[in-house]
């Protein structure tokens, strides 16, 4: 994948991620409706490569007021990403040299990689994880599961213990994936469906899409470097 | 207010520690009396969710998920307020009640919401309590 089609790619599926985010903010409250009505259309010229790499610039810009108003990420590491993903792609259009704008994309690529393998470390060393007792906490009392029924999973500790090391183990040999370009998307496929379970389960959809988004990052990256 | 470049560097440079440590986590109740000095004992918990969700229903959710992530805000609301309580933190609280409650008839005038924070063991703790405002007086456009 040529970095110009990594990059175009990466914008588009940000953009329509941005897209639906945004349409979910148009509900009820004025203020987020103008913030969010602004940058559905700015998105929208992304999509339509109009006036490049200006649109980038503005919502980059406009990140900042929204970042204002919800006074941090209105949904934590989803919103993280997407905000990482915004102002690496608006760097990769701007910036003047051709190897700083192949830093700057090639910064989202890496830091893909680490967002699976830190969260892996972080678990692995917490021996709550190892014996599967976090999981059964996240599903037996946080504010995640989706339904009520879902906290009775908290009742399945084998299950809760094989997802734990499951989750952990991918997490953690993620960036071995990247040594050929075949391995590595058979990772993200992996990584795509530990997404979606996500959405289902904890209602993170903003993370499957955020994810799916930056994923041509590291595809460009790893043929960038190996 | 915190500066919005102050904000970002987090997304910048990310930590990545997701689930590291599962903390207690927040539940949002609130409550309607008819005067400001009113007892306040019946909490009803803001937004329970559902007995159960069709697969459908999950799928559903990856394009059209408004109000369980507007739940998730407020969990990060409620985090952020009781380590850190702000004007900001309790206006979006407020306002999200308030918001739902405005199509509903026979609703009391005073409106006040607690943080209940419930642990590992199952232990339950208020770890925050708004004072009573006005409905009427709660910006809801």
């Amino acid at each position: 994948m040529s970095f110009d089609h990594a990059l175009r790619l990466t914008e588009v599926l940000l953009a329509l991620a941005l897209i639906q985010q945004g349409l979910e903010h148009l509900r009820v409250f004025r203020r987020e409706r103008i913030l969010f009505g602004a940058r559905i259309v700015l998105c929208g010229l992304v999509v339509a490569s109009v006036a490049s790499p200006w649109p980038l610039v503005g919502l980059a810009g406009l990140s900042l007021l929204i970042l204002q108003r919800f006074q941090g990420p209105y949904n934590g590491g989803s919103d993280r990403l997407g905000l990482l993903a915004l102002w690496c792609v608006m760097l990769a259009r701007v910036l003047p040299v051709d190897q700083w704008r192949e830093l700057a994309f090639g910064y989202l690529g890496v830091q893909l990689m680490l967002s699976y393998f830190i969260s892996g470390w972080v678990k692995i060393v917490n021996p709550d994880w190892r014996r599967g007792v976090a999981l059964r906490q996240v599903f037996a009392f946080s504010a995640y599961p989706v339904a009520e029924s879902l906290r009775g999973w908290a009742d399945r500790p084998r299950l809760l213990l094989a997802m734990s090391w499951a989750v952990m183990l991918f997490e953690l040999v993620f960036p071995l994936t990247m040594l050929s370009q075949a391995s590595l998307i058979a990772g993200l496929v992996v990584a795509a469906t530990f997404h979606l379970a996500n959405a289902c389960l904890f209602g993170l959809n903003r993370f499957f899409w955020t994810w799916l988004a930056a994923y041509p990052a590291i595809l460009w990256l790893q043929q960038r470097l190996f | 207010m915190a500066n919005p470049f102050s904000l970002l560097l987090p997304a910048l440079i990310p930590s990545w520690n997701f689930f590291d440590v599962i903390a207690a986590s927040p539940r949002v109740e609130y409550a309607l009396a008819d005067s400001r000095d009113a007892a306040l004992d019946a909490w009803t918990e803001f937004r329970p969710r559902p007995q159960s969700l069709s697969p459908a229903a999950m799928l559903g959710r990856l394009l059209w998920n408004p109000r369980w992530n507007e739940s998730l805000y407020l969990v990060s609301c409620a985090e952020r307020l009781v380590e850190e309580p702000t004007a900001h933190g309790e206006d979006e609280v407020f306002r999200r009640i308030a918001a739902d409650l405005a199509g509903r008839a026979d609703v009391a005038p005073w409106l006040s919401f607690r943080l209940l924070f419930v642990d590992p063991t199952g232990g339950r703790e208020v770890l925050y309590q708004a004072a009573p405002r006005l409905l009427a007086d709660i910006d809801v456009r």
